[in-house]
């Protein structure tokens, strides 16, 4: 096991160094520079030389590059370009309050679409099977920012005044010290991600539902409970495992859609932002960030089935 | 379906009449919860849309005084990482935002677009009687937010950190003229400045919301000003916080003990903490949405009828915008009442091809345009253009450009021409590019006339979208910038209007109106002929009723 561990962290550093030179690169093409992109519209020649000097932003590509990384090896992901401040200022709480965020979603979301996932199968075919079944891709083909606005229009400003409409947090605090804001943009979430994980639970459960073990668990007298959450379901959860941590991944590289609509503090308009101001460093730290929890995010849910798989789990030891 | 429920395949494959009700039904019921939920609450049964068509007006202001403190909460267009708080530096709305209630300038223009007023300066006057060169009385007594008096050194400073020539502001294109080696102290509260040549049109200039007075050990870190407001926080891309300067040399201002403006990228957000109460007041409401916050009594619309404007422009030294027939064909081809209908909802007025329409000297006399597009033609014909073809480069730079170029296009067919668009981001159109577009448009605030010539109209002005170099305009706008007599330069500045009117290189179709939205509970909004939002943002005249 923990050769399998060390091989994949190494090749998730891997994954993020080419991450972090395909992002550069991608945005060094982007038409303009970030001295352009400050001064906008007063981009006379004179301002723009003195910004371009100032940012050092006339230096070769290479040079730009390796100095960033060499900066990254010590620790220090530079400054942004946009504020002159060093970027973990702008970022670190943005981080925070997405996490707070995905944290609060996922706890709810994945032990939820379980449940309901195992609730269709084990009632397949029934009322309750259609209604959930249909709800549920009902709310899929929704796009995540039309929930988001219909919950504001329930909960906020048309029929009931009961929740803020948009997620302000005082300068200074974080996510969980205004709790209420997080609720719509959490429950925006939930219902975004819950549809997938609820539906790859059903569809697994019912083919474990049929298989000989279950039938012969039953023809033995164990109580139906007890089939379902000790035998059907630990064989039914691999697909689970993994769709979660798709879900997670997506939800941690910053739902865009779902902080414009919120206001909501977090990495993804951050990055939306920083990629508009071809702010190199700060688009660099971000892409990295996103992509270590993927990394991340995908490690665990292979090691969560390689413990869940007995089969797997004696594999990976030879 | 499982297999099991039907007989054969056939069966299976075919819909039957349960699904369809099931389907029906289910679709049904989504259709009509979104539509019921878009009609609940906010009494309008508008539903939000259709605009608030041309007869919209702001409702009526508050009667009843204001009483002093509460915390003002304020949403804003835009903003991200590159907000800034330096008072020479301000560019998107926040900024801006920010620049009226933390700083102040020399004078400046009050929302009514009347006389210029007084703000850190007590007089602004012309040495000897002549124009090129000004003497500038501070007000006596006026405090930065540290305690510290304004003095000359102060003023001083201000100027040369706003035309370093390493690091220019955003004022140094407008002051540039300034003479700055030898502006001199008289005393601690006189600045004699010097410009290299004559500009009766300096106080508009010199009072403009970037050109603030900040003192001589000024930290952008720590910003100081003599505004209504001080410092208290600032987070790039979210909020700022500011709080009641108790010394401010306006007594009895301002009314709000705090005011905090927070960064809105998205509409639907900003109106939304509008309605949700997470904010006392916006910028900038879409005019999709002014029926709905009229229709709650909670809510009030703030509609300036302001000079900003967003032209189309042409460039007059390339083909074939060079020959003047052609430019004075396409701007016959807009129909002008039928742009500000779909354009802008009807919040706006036609305009006749020239800007600056509250300076005294606009011209009265000149035949408002209309559509003509026989005359088109045969101007087109005349200039051997007949069914030509145009490329126009627009992007979203300012509310309903975009679609205003849309419909040009659609109008131009009528005269036979044919109108390419090229939309844009607003970065690339701001690139390397941008002031060498052929077609293009672009956006502008309300200025007075020579000060707007000065930033778009002449060759060596910051912003000439269309290479505009007419040897008798520069000639006459030289005079009138030499001209003290107010009588005479209007004159002149109305000869040069009248050029421009008949050759210039713009078509100018409307002017917008500014559409704001604030709480029933707060007072003071006034409607801005500048166009700044929320009455020149000048938050220090709000407060809440009592």
């Amino acid at each position: 096991m923990s050769r399998f561990l060390i091989r994949r962290i190494l090749l998730g550093l891997l994954t993020l160094l080419l991450v972090s030179v395909v992002v550069f690169a991608a945005t060094q093409a982007l038409p303009g520079n970030a001295a352009r992109a400050i001064l906008g519209r007063d981009a006379t020649p004179a301002r723009l030389q003195a910004l371009t000097e100032q940012l050092h932003l006339n230096r070769s590509v290479f040079s730009q590059y390796f100095s960033w990384l060499g900066g990254v090896l010590h620790g220090d992901f530079g400054n942004s370009a946009a504020t002159q401040a060093p970027v973990s200022h702008l970022i670190s709480s943005r981080i925070l309050n997405t996490a707070f965020l995905v944290l609060v979603s996922a706890i709810i979301a994945i032990p939820l679409s379980i449940g309901l996932g195992v609730l269709m199968a084990v009632r397949r075919d029934k009322p309750t099977d259609h209604i959930i079944s249909i709800t549920t891709l009902a709310l899929a083909a929704l796009p995540e920012f039309v929930i988001g606005i219909g919950l504001v229009l329930l909960f906020a400003t048309n029929v009931w005044h009961v929740l803020p409409a948009v997620s302000i947090i005082p300068p200074g605090e974080h996510a969980w010290n205004v709790p209420k804001v997080v609720v719509l943009p959490a429950a925006t979430l939930i219902i975004a991600v819950t549809p997938y994980i609820s539906r790859i639970m059903r569809a697994s459960m019912v083919e474990v539902l049929e298989s000989d073990y279950v039938t012969m668990a039953r023809l033995k007298g164990l109580p139906n409970r007890t089939v379902i959450w000790r035998h059907a379901v630990p064989n039914a959860i691999v697909p689970a495992i993994q769709v979660s941590a798709l879900q997670l991944a997506y939800m941690a590289g910053g739902v865009v859609l779902v902080e414009v609509v919120f206001n909501f503090p977090g990495i993804g308009s951050a990055l939306v932002d920083a990629v508009g101001n071809r702010d190199i460093p700060e688009v660099q730290a971000l892409a990295i960030i996103i992509a270590a929890v993927y990394v991340v995010v995908n490690l665990i849910a292979d090691v969560l089935t390689i413990l869940v798989t007995p089969r797997l789990r004696t594999a990976a030891a030879r | 379906m499982t297999d099991h429920e039907y007989p054969n395949e056939e069966a299976r494959d075919r819909l039957t009449r349960r699904q369809v009700l099931h389907g029906a039904l289910a679709g049904g019921a989504m259709l009509s919860a979104g539509g019921l939920l878009a009609a609940c609450g906010g009494g309008s049964s508008s539903g939000g849309g259709g605009g608030g068509g041309g007869t919209a007006k702001s409702s009526p202001p508050s009667t009843g005084t204001l009483k002093s403190g509460g915390s003002l909460k304020v949403g804003a267009t835009g903003g991200g990482a590159k907000d800034t708080i330096d008072a020479h530096l301000p560019t998107a709305d926040t900024d801006i935002m920010r620049c009226w209630n933390l700083y102040e300038p020399l004078a400046v223009r009050p929302p009514s677009f009347g006389p210029v007023e007084m703000m850190v300066a007590e007089s602004i006057e012309a040495e000897h009687g002549k124009a090129d060169s000004w003497v500038v009385k501070i007000r006596p007594g006026i405090e930065f937010h540290n305690g510290k008096t304004v003095t000359a050194d102060d003023v001083i400073f201000s100027l040369q950190r706003i035309l370093d020539p390493k690091n220019p502001k955003v004022g140094a294109a407008s002051i540039g003229y300034i003479d700055i080696k030898k502006v001199k102290k008289i005393s601690d509260s006189q600045v004699r400045i010097p410009l290299k040549f004559a500009n009766a049109g300096f106080l508009d200039d010199l009072g403009q919301y970037f050109n603030a007075i900040v003192p001589t050990d000024y930290d952008p870190k720590n910003p100081v000003g003599t505004g209504a407001f001080q410092y208290v926080s600032f987070t790039p891309g979210q909020q700022s916080v500011f709080k009641k300067f108790p010394n401010y040399w306006q007594k009895g201002r301002p009314y709000a003990d705090q005011l905090t403006i927070i960064d809105f990228t998205d509409d639907t957000a900003r109106v939304n903490a509008l309605l949700g109460g997470q904010v006392d007041a916006i910028d900038n409401l879409p005019t999709g949405q002014i029926a709905q916050v009229q229709g709650n009594s909670q809510l009030k619309v703030l509609i300036s009828h302001t000079g900003q404007w967003q032209p189309f422009t042409m460039r007059v030294d390339q083909a074939p915008f060079s020959d003047v027939r052609v430019r004075q064909a396409m701007r016959l081809i807009v129909d002008r009442p039928q742009m500000v209908e779909q354009v802008l909802s009807g919040q706006g007025r036609i305009a006749n091809d020239m800007y600056s329409p509250f300076d005294p000297g606009y011209p009265t006399n000149l035949p408002q345009r209309h559509q003509d597009l026989e005359q088109a033609k045969s101007l087109l014909k005349a200039a051997g253009h007949s069914g030509l073809t145009v490329q126009l480069t627009t992007a979203p730079v300012f509310q309903g450009v975009v679609q205003a170029a849309q419909v040009f296009a659609q109008q131009a067919t009528g005269a036979g021409v044919n109108v390419k668009l090229q939309k844009l981001d607003t970065g690339t159109f701001y690139g390397p590019n941008y002031l060498k577009w052929t077609f293009a448009q672009d956006f502008w605030a309300t200025r007075m006339y020579l000060p707007q010539v000065a930033q778009g109209s002449l060759p060596n002005s910051p912003f000439n979208e269309t290479h505009w170099a007419d040897p008798k305009f520069q000639k006459l706008i030289q005079q009138a910038r030499a001209e003290l007599d107010e009588t005479k330069r209007n004159q002149i500045i109305s000869e040069a209007m009248t050029i421009e009117y008949n050759t210039g290189g713009y078509i100018i179709p409307y002017f917008s109106n500014q559409i704001d939205a604030y709480s029933a509970k707060l007072g003071g909004f006034v409607e801005a002929k500048s166009g700044f939002p929320l009455g020149n943002y000048w938050f220090k005249n709000v407060g809440f009723t009592a």
